[in-house]
């Protein structure tokens, strides 16, 4: 008998008893939407993870930034300077695409003289005038402004009413920060910390500087961070371990601070393997809805095995095989499962993309938001799973088909 | 082309065994249109369906065109069944809910045929037992005598080498019957198709060439070897 006929029987059959089949999908269908969503939903988090703190692998290279905090918080020791730039690019260049000393533009914390008072703020440099913040006194950056390299500065309007009492009376003040002394020449509107997508917003910060200024002579060489680029596929963590390592031994700075490498790969690595385990054991929960499902398949089969004796009887006098008979059935208990187990997929999909985004509110934001991460392999899982179901839980009532004894049915 | 040589059958109910068959001898040629009759209970049926290759378990020998029926497997019987027999029974045993075309076409798709095949023989098979373009008829809206002729449309369907009719005018009124014997009878003379019917109607029994007479699982008469006999 061809397969193609085989298809067409099982379905025209399960057609026949459409709401005994449409619950035993239903059945199949939460089982898997249960353990795909929890999947979903799990690998959602770690891809999250990386995405955010991983070492930017999917632009094709991968960057890590190596930090120098000195011992003294005022200390203007830089804790990289050209020439340990040139000392890594010969002791590391076959390993290291690229070493650049980051200087830094947005969100910086630092220490700022505010009028007569020291106060740690945040700041972002700007090399281009912007409309992003809205002025509520004084006036904006100009393009010549910013070219000229007027040491002047914007000032938030919750930091000027703070030390000023209003945003009128901070103009015209002075902020002295890294050593320069700028003039407040507007106050812009405080902005939230973080953006609506959960990244740093960089104007929501106290001050606004023009970066050309604040890096101005040696400055503009040093820094306190070094961002390294690898190729795809080198080693990135180790290798920047051992540029930190390096840099302790070796670096004058040393001994007036810290180098220090947070290597997010390896914390992150830890995270995904517990996050793992977790969704793992959560599913094998889920799964146990399936095994039920597995079972309501069976238990259909089962009665639809003896409501169509006369059917199997009928098929075996007109010359088909006991294999066919049992062909017949697993092929409709494993359409069943085939149908619950996609339907399931997407609902599973669905509800893990539905549920994602209260998971992170629920978190309370904090500027991380997860999107559910629907992979191929949950795809294959739903289907494999799906069919093994219709398979496993198919194959005795369709066995006790094929072995019905033919006399006894057209007796 | 059939022969039964000692068949013996037991049908066994709890530690009881119903000796239900003694000692068969039957042979059956091409082309005859053979009428089983007895009391029911004789084990008429039980032998038809062994002749039928539906009935594997029973004691003796029987030649199929030379091939030992007796040592066969379940497997092998399902395509024996398919190739060389057509079954019609007395409760027509159509599938209910699907169409005539399908029913008809059952056989032909074990036997692995493709489907425009399938439909050129299923409409053939149809005109020939006069129900033409009915092929989208439901069988339980049908009459009767037209399930018989799906039926036999369907047995017929595969070329068989013969039929087995188990009371296949059991279950229809006088007129009807007729119609199915007469049906019968064009396939045996036109087609040269070989029948072998299980019967207890006098009346459609003495339409056959041959009737062979069972009374409590032996054969009592044969009207062939009557024949012979009277010959000799």
């Amino acid at each position: 008998m061809q397969i193609i006929e085989l298809f067409k029987s099982a379905i025209q059959s399960l057609k026949a008893n459409k709401k005994r089949s449409f619950l035993t999908i239903i059945g199949i269908m939460i089982g898997i939407a249960a353990v795909i969503a929890i999947l979903g939903i799990g690998d959602g988090i770690t891809k999250t993870m990386y995405d955010k703190f991983g070492n930017n692998a999917k632009q094709g290279q991968q960057t890590t930034e190596i930090a120098y905090n000195p011992d003294n918080v005022n200390s203007t020791v830089n804790g990289f300077t050209q020439e340990q730039l040139t000392d890594i690019n010969t002791q590391f260049g076959g390993e290291i695409k690229n070493a650049e000393i980051e200087q830094e533009s947005d969100n910086i914390s630092t220490h700022a003289d505010i009028g007569d008072t020291t106060k740690n703020v945040t700041l972002s440099l700007l090399k281009k005038p912007t409309h992003s913040v809205s002025l509520v006194a004084g006036k904006n950056f100009t393009k010549n402004d910013l070219e000229i390299g007027e040491a002047n500065a914007l000032m938030s309007e919750k930091v000027a009413k703070r030390q000023y009492g209003s945003a009128q009376n901070a103009i015209g003040t002075t902020v002295t920060a890294n050593n320069v002394t700028y003039t407040v020449t507007g106050v812009y509107k405080s902005q939230e910390q973080f953006t609506d997508d959960g990244n740093q917003n960089s104007y929501g910060v106290d001050l606004l500087l023009p970066k050309s200024v604040y890096y101005q002579g040696d400055s503009a060489k040093e820094g306190n961070t070094l961002k390294l680029t690898f190729s795809q596929g080198t080693n990135a963590s180790a290798i920047s371990r051992k540029v930190a390592k390096y840099l302790k031994k070796n670096s004058p700075a040393a001994t007036q601070g810290s180098y220090q490498y947070l290597d997010m790969e390896k914390a992150l690595k830890q995270f995904s393997s517990q996050m793992s385990i977790i969704t793992t054991f959560i599913s094998f929960i889920a799964a146990i809805s399936l095994f039920i499902a597995g079972i309501g398949v069976m238990n259909m089969m089962y009665i639809s095995v003896s409501e169509r004796t006369q059917e199997i009887g009928i098929r075996l006098a007109v010359g088909a095989t006991p294999f066919n008979i049992m062909m017949q059935f697993l092929v409709e208990a494993v359409i069943l499962t085939l149908t619950g187990g996609l339907l399931g997929f997407l609902c599973g999909a669905g509800l893990a993309h539905l549920l994602a985004p209260l998971l992170s509110s629920a978190i309370g934001g904090g500027g991380i938001h997860i999107h559910a991460h629907i992979s191929l392999d949950a795809f294959l899982l739903a289907f494999g799973t799906s069919a093994a179901v219709g398979l496993v839980f198919g194959i005795l009532p369709a066995r006790q088909a094929a072995n019905k004894n033919l006399i006894d049915i057209l007796r | 082309m059939i022969t039964l040589k000692n068949i013996n059958k037991y049908y066994r109910q709890g530690d009881h065994r119903f000796h239900v068959l003694h000692d068969i001898n039957i042979n059956i040629a091409q082309g005859e249109l053979v009428a089983i009759i007895g009391e029911s209970g004789s084990g008429k049926s039980t032998l038809i369906n062994i002749i039928g290759f539906l009935d594997d378990d029973f004691e003796g020998t029987y030649f199929y065109q030379n091939h030992p029926i007796h040592d066969y497997t379940r497997k092998q019987f399902s395509s024996l069944r398919n190739q060389n027999v057509g079954f019609v029974f007395q409760n027509f045993k159509l599938l209910r809910e699907s169409t005539v075309a399908d029913n008809v076409a059952l056989p032909l798709l074990y036997a692995g045929k493709r489907r425009k095949e399938i439909g050129t023989r299923v409409s053939e098979v149809l005109k020939q037992v006069g129900l033409a373009g009915y092929e989208n008829q439901l069988p339980k809206n049908m009459s009767g005598g037209q399930q018989q002729r799906v039926s036999i449309a369907r047995a017929i369907s595969t070329h068989p080498k013969f039929l087995i009719a188990d009371e296949p005018t059991g279950a229809l009124d006088t007129e009807t019957s007729q119609e199915i014997m007469n049906l019968f009878k064009h396939l045996n003379r036109e087609e040269g198709t070989t029948i072998i019917m299980v019967t207890h109607d006098p009346h459609v029994a003495e339409q056959c060439d041959r009737v062979i007479k069972i009374i409590d699982g032996r054969v009592v008469s044969d009207s062939k070897d009557g024949e012979r006999n009277a010959n000799n």
